[in-house]
């Protein structure tokens, strides 16, 4: 494929910019553009200063029904559908600009987004291919992801109904403690 | 309070309000679209706002701005708000972003 208008060229070059930034693979580049395979390992080297990594895209539909992965993955799929109804924007800047409000939301949360970009569009794509839906919740109505055709008629999301040892990773107990620590220490 | 502070406190409210969100639907237009929970009509409409226009809406004395919950989410926030409760924000956001933005009546 063959860029003919010099703009549309520079306006992929900018948001493959903006993808390289937020650390996408270069296959997801390669979908999205028409740029060619040794432009955009340029572009990417560029932008990171390292060469792209290697090796296939995740390409589980499991991941995202685990636990972390499946609140996350819900949280990216209610902006990205928001913002498909209500921004008038075509559909890479509103992939990437739903990208980054979600990692802001995670944010505020203290927490680090579990979702990468490439997962993010390896989930779209699962949703194109309806490989995957959302279902409501029963207890709060929030939408959530899920296998396409999975039975779900009484269907609780994970953070109404969590797992006992949801969230409490080797990682967070030590930080909790830490946190716990510190103000026994400052008590004193 | 009475009644007068009460409409000079109304007033200021308005005009933060409609001055944060033009700045936001200026600085960022789909993000604002998001955050302000309003289409794309809307946006354009509250953008275009001259300050004097902005002025003049403010100067009401009725609110603006509105609450944004229904009762299921305000319910969930209140039942648990002491509780240390896993991911809370990332839960509302879940709630808030399935709800239909305010749109322009036809």
């Amino acid at each position: 494929m063959r860029n003919k208008s010099v703009v549309t060229e520079a306006y992929q070059i900018q948001f493959s910019i903006e993808l390289i930034k937020l650390g996408a693979r270069l296959q997801l580049l390669q979908e999205e553009t028409a740029l060619s395979r040794e432009r955009l390992i340029r572009l990417y080297k560029e932008v990171r200063g390292k060469s792209p990594s290697k090796g296939m895209l995740p390409y589980s539909t499991d991941w995202f029904i685990s636990w972390a992965p499946n609140i996350h993955s819900s949280l990216f799929m209610n902006i990205y559908k928001f913002m498909q109804e209500n921004v008038g924007k075509n559909a890479i800047e509103t992939f990437i600009k739903s990208y980054q409000l979600y990692t802001e939301q995670v944010q505020i949360d203290g927490e680090k987004p579990v979702l990468s970009i490439t997962r993010a569009w390896v989930l779209l794509r699962f949703f194109n291919a309806k490989m995957m839906q959302v279902t409501e919740c029963k207890e709060c109505g929030g939408e959530f992801v899920i296998h396409a055709n999975e039975l779900c008629k009484h269907y609780l999301c994970g953070i109404c109904h969590a797992p006992s040892r949801a969230g409490k990773s080797k990682k967070n107990i030590v930080a909790a403690a830490a946190t716990h620590d510190m103000g026994l220490a400052m008590a004193h | 309070m009475n009644t007068a502070q009460l409409h000079q406190e109304i007033q200021e409210a308005n005009l933060s309000y409609m001055l944060l969100a033009r700045q936001m639907i200026q600085d960022d237009e789909a993000g604002a679209i998001f955050r302000l929970g309003i289409n794309q009509e809307m946006a354009d409409l509250i953008g275009g706002l001259s300050p004097a226009q902005l002025l003049k809406m403010a100067a009401s004395n009725m609110l603006l701005c509105r609450f944004r919950f229904d009762e299921r989410l305000l319910l969930n926030m209140i039942t648990d708000y002491n509780e240390d409760r896993l991911m809370a924000h990332t839960h509302s956001a879940i709630l808030m972003a399935k709800r239909p933005a305010e749109a322009l009546a036809a």
